[in-house]
């Protein structure tokens, strides 16, 4: 008995009868022509695509970014750097100025009891 | 063996090992601008892409449509492929996406207004409009994904790793929507003759 039905009993035959009308169902298009038109329509929008200002902004947007990051990190290592040179300096001058003299680095004795008696009245002295 | 291993893709993709340059230079030359060079990739894929979509949507009208788009967008994010990747599973998963996206808008478009017919695929004139009709019907009752995965390994021959991978679904998946597609095949067409 020859086969009918689209579908049998048998799952394997089922796939193959399937297949075959899915198949002639979903045909693509024949003839080079047909290709050919689309693939330069394709081609049309791809370079309406090309001619967007976007397209030059877009371009522009990776260098710009990697120069930004650039430029961050030379300014971030500058003001680093400046940083420690100003504090080398602070510390530079604080040891190589002139030692104190002992007389004015001790505080000085009071010279008599007079000034003494005076300063604390006034309550400058400490 | 499957019945999908057994079909001839009578419009497979052309050859690129007769002295033409390979897959791999033409996506770099694209890469760095050379619009023949992106030409030569659309004539390359375009009826494996046109498969693609075509198997998502309704329409040849839509696959066309979804075809341009998807090449469009494989173009706008050519940079970010890597040349030594597969580029047409690349290219195939972005044309799925594409198809996907234009079901989704019909699906809002066609809330609004019904269809008074059920849009017939590209015809092929030796075939029964009988069965055409039928299998078209039965077709329609499917999921999208479900009418995916079946045309795409019926018909076109993916592995059920590849529709996944295309469709963003896992293997399984992909393997269980197809069994579960021919079932729902054959309970609607199971009245009807092969020879009409």
């Amino acid at each position: 008995m020859s086969d009918i039905r689209l579908f049998s009993n048998n799952d394997d035959d089922d796939g193959g009868r399937l297949a075959r009308g899915l198949r002639s169902l979903y045909a693509a298009p024949s003839g080079d022509s047909y290709w050919n038109e689309l693939e330069a329509r394709i081609m049309s929008r791809v370079a309406d695509v090309e001619l967007g200002w976007w397209t030059e902004l877009d371009r522009w947007v990776r260098p710009a970014l990697a120069a930004a990051a650039v430029l961050l990190i030379a300014a971030g290592v500058a003001m680093f750097r400046a940083r420690q040179a100003e504090n080398d300096i602070a510390v530079d001058s604080m040891l190589s100025s002139p030692a104190v003299p002992v007389s004015t680095a001790i505080r000085p004795a009071l010279s008599d009891d007079r000034e003494a008696r005076i300063r604390f009245l006034f309550g400058s002295g400490r | 063996m499957t019945a999908a291993s057994t079909i001839d893709l009578s419009y497979a993709m052309p050859s690129i090992d007769d002295g033409k340059p390979d897959e791999r230079s033409l996506v770099i030359a694209a890469q760095q601008g050379q619009s023949d060079a992106f030409a030569m990739l659309v004539r390359l894929h375009q009826r494996r892409a046109y498969a693609v979509c075509r198997a998502i949507v309704l329409t040849h009208e839509d696959a066309e449509d979804a075809v341009q788009e998807g090449f469009l967008h494989a173009y706008k994010a050519l940079d970010r492929f890597l040349p030594d990747q597969p580029f047409g599973a690349w290219l195939y998963r972005i044309m799925a996406n594409a198809s996907l996206d234009l079901v989704r808008r019909r699906k809002v478009r066609d809330a609004d207004e019904l269809p008074d017919t059920v849009p017939m695929p590209f015809r092929d004139p030796g075939e029964s409009d009988e069965l055409r009709r039928r299998l078209n019907e039965a077709l329609q009752k499917l999921t999208t994904r479900q009418r995916a995965v079946i045309v795409l390994h019926d018909v076109e021959g993916f592995t059920h790793g590849e529709i996944g991978e295309m469709l963003g679904i896992p293997e399984g998946t992909a393997r269980s929507d197809l069994h579960h597609a021919r079932a729902a095949l054959r309970r609607l067409l199971k009245d009807v003759r092969s020879d009409l």
